[in-house]
């Protein structure tokens, strides 16, 4: 319907616009970096995104939000191993980030507190589009997050982890870091912790000519938090990127990826298992620009869902009318293992060029009847036999990335979710 | 394939912009004054002859559609159109209710003979030159021949002619016109007309509940199979018309019936408004096959001019074991805005989208389907294939729902697209909604252009380029050609190969 409506502020949308008074004085940041905040806190008054914005059809945030808790100084969020055994940890607690920087050849830590400080944080906080909620959530309220530089030709042997905990109340964080020229380095972003909190989080990567990454996303928040991310990246001339997002937990899921492929020869590679169990709403929206010619992209994204849990994956790959030669291919597969649960895809091409290879496929089913008779038919009882297959379903995305100590550590991950929801 | 050839051959002899149906004709109309209010809609009410309760029905549409705001969601592109500055009603002079063909202004009927449009029918398919039209009104022998089509001809905004009357009321079939209907079957038309497609459903719906002046009306009743395939053909003739047709198809219990619709409209250069609602309704182990060949003037080589096709198409498998299947070969209108949609609400229901969208030149097309699971063991089935040429935007956006009751619903999606130019752009919008466990949907869908390997396979048996590309083409679009009725079917073939003009090769 088109009826005309004038918004009333929800009771969500009034507390954040509150709380931004509130914390003004707090918010570290030069001219431009509080004039950013000010647009950002304006977008913010306009009111949440509704089913109307096209790319929140289906995470109504202003109708889901219903609460925002207050800014909580007394939260103490405790540090936790790092995924893989070895990491270099760069924790966040709370939104603060620790002022103990380990030392690292090849890699410079700064503080974002202190890059907003003294502005050179600034450009990184336009919203990417006119429907950037989350964007313009974490720009009115972000006061601290890291930035990385993984120096040229740097190889890591160890991959660096960015931790961000709460322990309630809310934290609004960015994380930013460059690979440069040739560098090869493993990047773990960690969203967990114990508190009903507000989350929000913006990653920030930049790839130069011929870098390489491996970025995975492990999101293990509780299921009472509202988790708000986003995670934008830039690939350069050749450069390779390979991100794995994890869901596993949140009440109020939304992680965005918003790539764009700069430089000719640059490689993306999406891999994302979403773990949807209980009561929670988790959506996975992707943004993928193909600028120029001769890139490649290969998205695939695996779903479980069970209890009364509602999924959405949204993926749009955008093919600009210059960006001949593009490779993109996009799959989503969904096992609906409850009749209470929900998922919701909407894989969009759009595209300009007419010298491509497209592709996208989305997948919504139980489980295969026949094998599981297989199973069954060896002895083994049906709830193992699910288990294994469910398993299976998932763990085939895991194996896919070819480091063993990152496949191992992230089945002790997916080993804990089922221990957990099996 | 000698189809095939006849294609190329047609390409070759025609012009990117020369749209072959783009004549006017000067007939004596009967309008109405610019512009919509209550009274415009009370001028159309009373013209048709209409009871009270139609022209209530009429203005609650109008009061709702004064709240609503033009919908803004698909990708395309036009200027903010005046609802003002168009005539809602214009019909030819001579039309007093025409009985039979020779009762028609025989300039009419020369404007169908130009389209091709068999009013005729019998004299084409015979061969035989017969003298007196009304002939065609007496019942035959042959009356379950196969291969004969009974059409009802829509002129801006009345229907002119509805051939094979008498022999399809002998089935018990009710083939009429949608005013005819509301004076003759009244219960008929209160029961179901906007049970599929509600007064209140969209802006572009509400506006044609108001303001519709005639269109199609099929009823099947119970057991039959209707004995031939029913069409209608939509001329829009006038200057700034809106056309605003209505077609309303029952199929009862154990009904069959297989309906098709054609479109042309001359070539103007401003923009003209189609805003048809189309609703199917199917019963009990019912089937209903709609197929649409649209080729409404699409603009010219600079996409001046040209119709803004914005129509609500819905079926309703209101039955258990129903069936509505959609057939679609959009090539013309500068806009496309239609969703041709399924409502599987009956057990064991199914429906089917078949579409080809070719659009070139600087035509935008958003069109694609909705298949809205709700019973048990419901399936679709939805095979979309889009061509973009020129300088066209052709989208494909679907969706497809299983609500929480729809056990075991199933679906299967594939919409390809092919882009033939650097200037044209293809896009898919899938909307998968899953909310049973049991529901299997799949969907897939590709975009590329004509691959080299294909064309080189093609080209090296010897056949030159441009006749490689128009197999390729037809060979891609095969899945749903060969769902039409077969004397559409060659049409649509041909169709497809002159709107491609000037960007094969």
């Amino acid at each position: 319907m088109n009826i005309h409506t004038t918004p009333q502020r929800t009771p969500a949308e009034t507390a954040l616009i509150d709380a931004f008074s509130d914390r003004l004085s707090l918010l570290p940041g030069d001219g431009t970096v509080m004039l950013k905040r000010d647009d950002a806190i304006e977008a913010i008054k306009s009111g949440l995104p509704t089913r109307r914005i096209e790319s929140w059809h289906y995470t109504d945030l202003r109708r889901l939000l219903t609460t925002v808790p207050d800014f909580d100084p007394a939260a103490a969020a405790k540090a936790i191993a790092p995924v893989v055994e070895g990491s270099a940890v760069l924790p966040v607690l709370n939104g603060v980030s620790s002022t103990k920087l380990p030392e690292i050849e090849g890699i410079a830590v700064q503080r974002l507190s202190e890059k907003l400080t003294d502005g050179s944080a600034a450009p990184g906080l336009d919203p990417y589009g006119a429907d950037d909620a989350i964007g313009a959530l974490n720009t009115a309220f972000v006061a601290d997050g890291y930035f990385v530089d993984i120096a040229d030709g740097t190889e890591l042997d160890k991959p660096v982890e960015l931790q961000n905990l709460q322990a309630g109340g809310q934290t609004h964080v960015r994380l930013s870091v460059r690979v440069g020229v040739g560098a090869k380095a493993v990047i773990v972003e960690r969203q967990a912790g114990e508190g009903a909190a507000l989350v929000s989080s913006v990653s920030q990567l930049l790839l130069d000519e011929g870098a390489e990454a491996t970025w995975l996303i492990v999101q293990e928040q509780p299921d009472t938090a509202t988790h708000l991310a986003q995670f934008k990246a830039h690939l350069g001339k050749n450069a390779k990127l390979t991100l794995f997002v994890m869901n596993a937990g949140g009440k109020l899921v939304r992680q965005e990826v918003v790539v764009r492929t700069t430089g000719e020869g640059a490689d993306f590679t999406l891999r994302g298992i979403n773990l949807l169990a209980g009561d929670t709403h988790t959506d996975v929206t992707m943004v993928l620009d193909h600028a120029v010619p001769h890139t490649a992209s290969t998205e695939v994204i695996r779903n479980v869902v069970t209890g009364r849990a509602r999924g959405v994956f949204q993926g749009r790959i955008n093919v600009h009318q210059y960006a001949q030669k593009t490779n993109a291919k996009m799959a989503c597969n969904t096992l609906l293992l409850s009749d209470d649960g929900e998922f919701s895809t909407k894989p969009e091409l759009e595209i300009f060029a007419d010298d491509v290879v497209c592709g996208h496929g989305a997948t919504v089913t139980e489980i295969d009847h026949s094998h599981l008779f297989y199973l069954m038919a060896r002895g083994i009882d049906e709830k193992s036999a699910r288990g294994l297959l469910v398993k299976a379903f998932v763990a085939e995305v895991i194996e896919e990335l070819d480091d063993e100590a990152i496949v191992e550590a992230l089945e002790t991950r997916l080993d804990g979710w089922f221990a957990a929801h099996g | 394939m000698p189809a095939v050839q006849d294609t190329i051959d047609r390409v070759r002899k025609i012009d990117v912009d020369q749209y072959k149906y783009g004549f006017q004709t000067e007939i004596a109309m009967d309008k109405a004054p610019k512009g919509l209010s209550e009274d415009i809609i009370r001028f159309i009410s009373a013209k048709k002859d209409e009871p009270s309760w139609m022209l209530e029905w009429r203005l609650e549409a109008y009061r709702r559609w004064v709240t609503l705001d033009e919908p803004k969601w698909a990708r395309v592109h036009y200027p903010k159109i005046d609802f003002q500055d168009l005539y809602y009603y214009a019909a030819p002079k001579s039309t007093p209710g025409p009985t039979s063909l020779s009762d028609v202004d025989p300039e009419l009927l020369r404007v169908y003979e130009k389209l091709g449009i068999p009013l005729r029918e019998q004299e084409i398919l015979a061969g035989v030159q017969k003298t007196d039209a009304s002939e065609l009104e007496e019942p035959s022998d042959n009356v379950y021949k196969s291969g004969r089509v009974a059409v009802d001809a829509v002129f801006d905004s009345v229907s002119v002619v509805t051939t094979f009357k008498k022999e399809l009321a002998q089935a018990g079939v009710i083939f009429c016109s949608i005013s005819e209907a509301i004076r003759e079957h009244p219960e008929l038309v209160k029961k179901y007309l906007g049970s599929v497609v509600p007064t209140s459903d969209n802006f572009y719906a509400t506006l044609n509940s108001a303001v519709f002046t005639d269109g199609s009306f099929v009823f099947v009743p119970k057991g039959v199979r209707c004995p031939m395939e029913l069409s209608t053909y939509f001329r829009m003739n006038e200057k700034n018309t809106g056309q605003f047709e209505r077609t309303l198809i029952i199929a009862e219990e154990g009904a069959y019936v297989s309906y098709l619709e054609g479109c042309t409209a001359p070539q103007r250069d401003e923009n003209q408004l189609h805003a048809a609602v189309v609703e199917l309704i199917a019963l009990d182990d019912a089937e209903i096959k709609y197929s649409t060949v649209q080729n409404w003037y699409p603009g010219d080589a600079e996409g001046k001019g040209g119709i803004y096709n914005f129509v609500t198409k819905r079926g309703d498998c209101r039955g258990h074991r129903s069936k509505i299947s959609w057939t679609q070969v959009e090539t013309g209108s500068a806009i496309t805005w239609k969703y041709p949609s399924c409502i599987l609400r009956g057990d064991d229901s199914s429906g089917e989208f078949y579409s080809i969208a070719v659009s070139n030149g600087y035509q935008q097309v958003d069109s694609g389907t909705k298949m809205i699971h709700l019973g048990k063991n419901t399936s679709s089935r939805i095979i979309s294939k889009g061509i973009a040429a020129g300088f066209s935007q052709n989208t494909y956006r679907g969706q497809v729902s299983a609500h929480r009751k729809a056990t075991n619903a199933r679906n299967f999606t594939n919409c390809d697209s092919l882009l033939i130019g650097d200037q044209c752009g293809a896009h898919t919008v899938p909307y998968m909604e899953a909310k049973n466990a049991t529901a299997q949907f799949e969907h897939e869908a590709t975009t590329s252009k004509i691959s080299e390997d294909q064309k080189f396979y093609v080209m090296q048996r010897g056949i030159p380029e441009e006749e490689a590309i128009a197999l390729i083409v037809n060979g891609f679009v095969k899945d749903v050609i060969q769902q039409l009725p077969m004397e559409f079917a060659v049409e649509a073939q041909k169709l497809i190969g002159i709107s491609l003009e000037g960007s094969v090769g």
